[in-house]
């Protein structure tokens, strides 16, 4: 019988060269989907005995613990991410801590295609497709949230200062890996949000 | 552009981010009173809304945040938000107070109808 077997949607790509900044794609994340009132003692309790850490109740944050990284995605949903080897065991885990509360806990690992841009530039970079003031101080490290980027749903995450995480649905992997490395072009880099120069 | 802000997660952004859902406070009739629903509800119900200039009150979703329903009044003329409250909400009273016409009619009924549901009457 033949198995199935994991294949990112990004395999396969050219490197792309030219770049103002690094783009490459983060494989091998695992990433479970957990769902729960945010408000119930028992559930917040159990999730943190499996995760070893508070899931965040403040919108657009996260939190980690070892190699484990949770995201707030909403008031009731949180996103926790693991290497994709451990997802099962940590799935299993999280349903036998929460049997009998309301909550749901999914292997989103497939779901999901990340890209990584990371070095000078990449916030200019992202607010060419996306509404969002990326300089406002609330984008710094450890804030995640969902936004429209290249008019597709996607999720950031500010990893550091100038590493950014971007998750986007499998199916538009390819639209906004294109998208980036069009808009990531060095001669097209801006220069808008420092001290510009005169032309003479 | 609109400017919108999530009263569930505080989430602000233009209104490319977020999903307008039509107007706010319509009762499905078969959820109230299941057995007896008229034909002239259950029409008023799925194609009579307020158009009016002016104050009105509509649903939004954070549709590229936290993904959960609101409610908001716009004014439809100078497009100026004037709340946003949760979705099972009223709008806050001095808001409730501008209103005109027909929603003005609306949450007269609706007020009036909580009060007497609190007092027992």
């Amino acid at each position: 019988m033949s198995e199935l077997s994991y294949q990112s949607p990004l395999a396969g790509l050219a490197e792309p060269h030219g770049l103002s900044v690094s783009i490459r794609e983060i494989a091998g994340r695992g990433m479970i989907d957990l769902r729960g009132l945010g408000t119930d003692a028992a559930f917040m309790a159990a999730a943190r005995g499996v995760l070893g850490v508070d899931l965040p109740t403040k919108p657009r944050t996260s939190a980690s613990w070892g190699d484990i990284r949770v995201l707030w995605l909403s008031v009731d949903q949180w996103l926790i991410l693991g290497t994709r080897a451990r997802a099962h065991e940590l799935l299993a885990s999280l349903r036998e801590a929460l049997t009998g509360i309301h909550a749901l806990a999914v292997d989103v690992s497939d779901m999901r295609a990340i890209i990584r841009l990371e070095g000078e530039g990449c916030r200019e970079v992202l607010m060419k497709g996306a509404a969002l003031d990326l300089l406002d101080k609330e984008y710094m490290p450890g804030c995640c949230r969902r936004m429209r980027y290249a008019e597709i749903a996607a999720l950031l995450d500010v990893v550091e200062d100038n590493v950014f995480d971007i998750y986007v649905f499998r199916s538009y992997a390819h639209h906004a890996w294109n998208f980036l490395c069009a808009t990531a072009r060095a001669p097209a880099k801006l220069k808008l949000f420092g001290a510009q120069e005169v032309p003479g | 552009m609109l400017v919108v802000k999530c009263p569930v997660c505080g989430a602000e952004g233009d209104e490319t981010d977020f999903h307008a859902g039509g107007q706010a406070h319509v009762r499905r009739p078969a959820t109230c009173d299941p057995a007896h629903v008229t034909d002239a509800e259950q029409r008023d119900y799925l194609f009579i809304r307020i158009n009016p200039r002016g104050l009105h009150f509509e649903r939004w979703r954070c549709d590229r945040g936290c993904g959960k329903w609101f409610h908001a009044a716009r004014d439809t003329v100078t497009m100026e938000f004037k709340a946003f409250y949760g979705i099972t909400e009223l709008p806050p009273m001095d808001v409730i107070a501008q209103a005109k016409g027909q929603w003005a009619e609306y949450f007269a009924k609706r007020l009036g109808a909580e009060r007497s549901r609190e007092t027992g009457a």
